[in-house]
């Protein structure tokens, strides 16, 4: 299977460098698909992805009339990491979490950073997500991001880096849970061969996180799942989390906030609701305070939470730190915070809004990336590497004018991995990974995470929207 | 349960039992055509069922702008994206609500209904309806049986359950009504038509026990429209209802507490002691049209009670239907 495998110079994250060995946790995989022939494999992913359609496993294309749902591409061969690789990474993001909530507390309290000159008022007032509203706001526990997806890479040695933290309503963690039924279905003794630590447990712990928000006490709390609506590309996940952990999917339509407090309509009336798992911006979650004409909110929502009676997870306005900008303030903030150097390293970054900055981001455009400062899904980018001169002008242009709204980080060559490609070949394409961590009354982070895989040869743009797939991530308990 | 999840269950159910009832209708016109004079492709044999299923302008819209599905009746109750009640949409319909409530739903029943689903989209149905038109209909029809059997089967039988049955009887009574009215269509129909609606009703070998065979127009109506016992009669629809609507409210047999349940009980009474003298008297399609204008305002006030709040009644309508999926699509990390 392996044998015309070509590592190029990139890191690999099954095959050591230099020669045709891997790593010695890759080694059971290998042996296995080593004995697959090409028509068992294809025999295989053509029933997993059969699976996925008839499941419903599916994400919908935007601007097609018919409303087309595609699956979203599964790649069979896993990737692996070991144990103490994981606890690593781990401690990293919990650090990570633990600083990016004392930072929003901060800011909408004392804002002390701001204060000892560690980050510029500017940038944190400037951010298009920062919510004065939240402005001495008690949230409950005092967390604001109880759900985070932040995106990790690795780079030409190998070392783990943060790309970006999604701290608002980070998606595909249904993606990596199927994916994982998937797998133990279509690889069963391999699985267990190699020791894997399960995943299926994320529902739970979601629920024990939302259970903990709950302002009243002594009874069973009453969690909602809010969504969008069945139109949303994410609609299958919010579907399945809610069904997972046992409590209601409602819109906004389903739910009414009168005196302060919010209540779901049902076939019996109204029962009031303690604590809202949204799927939904901020902008939208309520038009009498944010864009008046969201149709997919609750008028009087924000009052209800700003009075305590409701909890909202994630906490309003914590997009103002997954900002591209206050990004690369987050190492300076866990010192700041915590007193610890990082575990783990940014991505070098250079702010438009800094004149040198600027000036090197101008001249090296060709050899950056260049990202709007408050864009998801891979929208709003440009590769310098392989952009035209008509796409660099127009950015240099954006960048000029509003500088405050880009940053630009060199192309780091992501890491690789052996992925079944066009006729069953396999080649290395390159991979990120998304985490999925819980804050509640500790912080959980479930072993692995969503591997992303840049389907198109050479692409580093791993989103689904933009052409990627995924993998299964397997973390081994040795 | 959620106002919103009783109501997709309701109408899950009712675009399902709408999905068999047409694919019933055109497999049993189908097969008559071919006694018919003019040869299975001959329009007048069809005209009938548009008229049954309200969709004579559509048929004729669809033609005038080249409607692919439009060249034939058969193809446009099974297929016309232009047809909102077209066999492909109902299903379609069915499988939307069916994905807004899978937590209330068994994982039995939706595979089934999604894997209907995509073959009805795909190329492969209108290849079977071309080859074999009667297999393809009964695809449909096996499949709708499979679903109530699985909803009887694979779920509890709490509120939501009802909420299914309740779709499935207020569909299946105007239907059978809907179905019956074809017979107006004819100034005098004959045991070919007066058959064919049985058929069209599941109900010809129950037809034949009750009455012995003795097809007439009195007696096929007596039995759709009255019969105890077959399933698909109005009334034994109705009784059902009724009884549906109490279990939901928890409210005895006999009284109400909504005015769903009194329009239903007042229905049912109608049918459990009117005879064929008060049908001829209002004439056979008035007397339907009362039976489909009330099952209507059954469907309105049930909406009424279980899904709207008293304030919002007057002010069903929502203004913008386009713009809330617009907004839903924005919404992502």
């Amino acid at each position: 299977m392996f044998e015309n495998y070509q590592k190029d110079h990139f890191f690999d994250e099954m095959f050591v460098s230099g020669d045709h060995d891997v790593f010695d946790f890759y080694q059971p995989l290998r042996e296995r698909f080593d004995r697959l022939s090409e028509a068992e494999l294809s025999e295989k992913r053509r029933r997993v992805d059969h699976g996925f359609l008839e499941q419903g496993v599916t994400f919908t294309v935007y601007g097609d009339e018919q409303g087309t749902e595609r699956i979203f591409p599964f790649d069979l061969i896993p990737r692996v990491i070991p144990d103490a690789e994981w606890r690593l990474v781990e401690q990293g993001l919990t650090q990570r979490i633990i600083a990016l909530n004392l930072f929003l507390h901060d800011v909408y309290h004392e804002g002390r950073i701001i204060k000892d000159g560690i980050i510029p008022e500017d940038v944190v007032k400037t951010a298009a997500h920062y919510r004065p509203e939240m402005l001495g706001v008690q949230v409950p526990r005092d967390i604001y991001i109880h759900i985070c997806g932040s995106d990790l890479i690795r780079d030409g040695e190998g070392r783990y880096l943060v790309l970006e933290d999604n701290g608002r309503c980070p998606s595909g963690v249904s993606y990596l849970l199927e994916n994982r039924e998937a797998m133990k279905r279509a690889f069963p003794g391999l699985y267990r061969k190699c020791g894997v630590r399960p995943v299926d447990q994320y529902p739970e712990l979601l629920l024990k996180t939302l259970q903990h928000l709950s302002p009243r006490t002594g009874q069973t709390p009453v969690c909602v799942l809010l969504t969008p609506g069945v139109y949303n590309s994410a609609y299958f996940e919010h579907t399945f989390l809610a069904r997972k952990m046992g409590i209601e999917i409602v819109e906004g339509r389903d739910l009414i906030a009168t005196d302060g407090y919010v209540y779901m309509r049902t076939t019996k009336g109204l029962v009031q609701v303690d604590v809202i798992y949204r799927r939904l911006d901020d902008d939208f979650l309520d038009p009498a305070v944010f864009r008046p004409d969201s149709m997919l909110g609750v008028p009087g929502i924000m009052e209800a939470y700003l009075r305590g009676n409701v909890a909202l997870a994630n906490a309003v306005g914590t997009g103002v730190a997954d900002d591209k900008v206050t990004y690369a303030y987050v190492p300076d903030m866990i010192r700041y915070y915590l007193a610890q150097d990082p575990i783990l390293d940014n991505v070098p970054t250079y702010l438009a809004w800094k004149a040198d900055d600027q000036k090197y981001i101008l001249e090296n455009l060709e050899r950056l990336v260049v990202k709007a400062a408050n864009e998801s899904g891979g929208y709003g980018m440009l590769m310098g590497p392989s952009s035209t001169a008509a796409e660099r002008a127009e950015f240099a242009d954006r960048i000029r004018h509003t500088p405050r709204n880009y940053i630009a980080q060199p192309v780091v060559p992501l890491s690789r991995h052996p992925t079944i490609c066009d006729d069953m070949a396999i080649e290395g394409r390159h991979v990120d990974l998304r985490p999925f961590i819980l804050y509640g009354e500790d912080v959980e982070i479930i072993p692995g995470g969503l591997t992303r895989v840049a389907l198109k040869k050479g692409s580093l743009v791993v989103n689904s929207s933009q052409g990627g797939g995924s993998k299964d991530t397997w973390v081994l308990y040795r | 349960m959620l106002s919103r999840v009783a109501d997709s269950l309701y109408w899950l159910s009712r675009y399902l039992e709408r999905a068999e009832n047409l694919a019933r209708l055109v497999d049993v016109n189908r097969h008559d055509a071919l006694d018919s004079t003019g040869g299975e492709d001959n329009e007048a044999v069809w005209r009938p069922l548009l008229y049954a299923t309200c969709t004579e302008t559509a048929f004729t819209e669809a033609r005038l702008e080249g409607d692919p599905h439009a060249t034939e009746v058969g193809a446009f109750i099974m297929f016309s994206h232009r047809n909102p009640d077209s066999v492909r949409q109902c299903i379609a319909t069915a499988r939307e609500n069916a994905r807004m409530v899978r937590d209330q739903i068994s994982e039995e029943m939706w595979l089934e209904l999604n894997s209907i689903h995509l073959f009805m989209q795909s190329a492969d149905a209108e290849d079977l309806w071309r080859r074999q038109p009667e297999a393809l209909c009964r695809e449909v029809i096996k499949f709708s049986l499979l679903f109530q059997g699985l909803s009887d089967a694979t779920i509890v039988h709490d509120e939501g359950w009802q909420f299914v049955q309740l779709g499935k009887f207020i569909e299946r009574a105007d239907k059978t009504s809907r179905i019956l009215d074809i017979l107006t269509y004819f100034t005098e129909p004959e045991r070919t038509e007066l058959a064919s609606v049985l058929r069209s009703c599941s109900g010809f070998s129950a037809f034949r026990a009750e009455f012995r065979g003795d097809i007439t127009l009195p007696n096929v109506m007596a039995f759709l429209l009255f019969s105890q016992s077959f399933p698909r009669s109005v009334r034994f629809c109705v009784r059902r209802l009724d009884g549906v609507l109490h279990a939901i409210s928890g409210v005895p047999i006999g009284t109400f507490s909504n005015e769903a349940e009194r329009l239903t009980g007042g229905m049912l009474a109608q049918l459990n002691f009117s005879s064929l003298d008060s049908v001829w008297q209002s004439g056979l399609h008035d007397y339907i049209d009362g039976l489909q204008q009330r099952l209507n305002d059954i469907g309105q006030r049930v909406f009424e009670t279980y899904v709207l709040l008293p304030s919002e009644i007057r002010n069903v309508n929502r203004a913008d239907g386009h713009r809330p999926q617009l907004q839903a699509q924005q919404q992502q990390q």
